[in-house]
């Protein structure tokens, strides 16, 4: 799957400060140490080739082509996207993300459009907007997640729920934790697959952040970004609170820094 | 609005199909405001949806 060449091109050097999660509950073979979470066996051994590629690295270039539109203007600049990994894809893709990948790099990871990330986040605020902010609720149960959708839900006025989400919390009106919210905000259709199932069942839309590997089955509103990345969920998350707040008329009041967990 | 209308209005905007049952979902379009909804099929088969009234394409 490495092409000869990849050791040459290299992953570029904002790229290895990415510290991907760690997956959970993908078995024995999750490698805290790997660029990216394992998916299945096969994606660890890819990435586990890919990796000396990354330390041989000694260039400090950026990869600037990571957009299809040059001339889009970005809510930050497109450094900081990069700094952040927020384009870092996966080594798999899935038809329904295929319209949000900008090309195939040369040790196989897939780029994501920055810049149809950013309009999504726009896109994503402009949603929100429309709802009571103790309507949204927001789902991690990532552990990189968490911090960064706990303080998106501070910043908005939001209900969040971190960590395992308690089946019935949707669904069981004797569950003491059960809540009413109007709009689901989850960080990883897969690991929220909970929260997602329950709000199909009480008819209230989906906004997820997916990475190239997920699924947009029964999600409503897609934010295209790398969701296995501390930095990268961190940014998302700081933006999208910038700009729902921003929408309503509020001056946002938290930087970038408010949102990195020491996690 | 007459029943039919009513309907009309209540139908899938990916596939037209009249909206009922609870797993739909029903929200304001994310760029112009339009109520969209969109029947359970649709939702899980990650069915492409348009807005009629801007274009926008989701999900």
């Amino acid at each position: 799957m490495t092409d000869d060449n990849a050791t040459q091109e290299g992953l570029d050097a904002a790229e290895e400060e990415i510290d991907e999660e760690p997956a959970e509950g993908a078995g024995p073979a999750a490698d805290p140490e790997e660029d990216v979470e394992p998916v299945d066996e096969q994606s660890a051994e890819a990435d586990a080739e890919a990796e000396p590629a990354a330390e041989e690295d000694t260039g400090p270039t950026l990869d600037d082509d990571v957009m299809s539109d040059e001339e889009a203007d970005l809510l930050i600049p497109v450094e900081d996207y990069l700094g952040a990994g927020v384009h870092i894809g996966t080594q798999q893709k899935t038809n329904d993300m295929e319209r949000f990948i900008h090309r195939v790099r040369t040790d196989g990871l897939y780029v994501l459009d920055v810049s149809k990330t950013d309009g999504r986040i726009r896109t994503a605020a402009d949603f929100l907007s429309n709802y009571d902010p103790e309507q949204i609720l927001v789902t991690s149960s990532r552990q990189y997640g968490r911090f960064p959708a706990e303080k998106f839900a501070e910043a908005v006025g939001a209900r969040a729920r971190t960590g395992r989400f308690i089946p019935g919390t949707l669904t069981n009106p004797k569950y003491d934790g059960y809540i009413e919210p109007d709009v689901v905000v989850v960080t990883d259709p897969i690991g929220d697959a909970q929260a997602v199932k329950e709000a199909i069942t009480v008819g209230i839309p989906v906004i997820a952040m997916c990475d190239s590997n997920n699924q947009v089955s029964n999600v409503d509103l897609v934010v295209p970004t790398n969701n296995k990345g501390r930095k990268a969920l961190s940014v998302v998350y700081w933006l999208l609170a910038n700009e729902v707040l921003d929408r309503r008329g509020a001056e946002p009041s938290y930087s970038l820094e408010d949102f990195e967990s020491g996690v | 609005m007459s029943t039919t209308d009513d309907q009309q209005a209540r139908s899938c905007v990916s596939c037209g199909i009249n909206i009922a049952g609870t797993n739909a979902a029903a929200f304001k379009c994310p760029e112009c405001g339009k109520q969209i909804y969109r029947c359970a099929k649709c939702r899980k088969q990650s069915n492409l949806y348009e807005c009629n009234e801007c274009g926008f394409t989701g999900p």
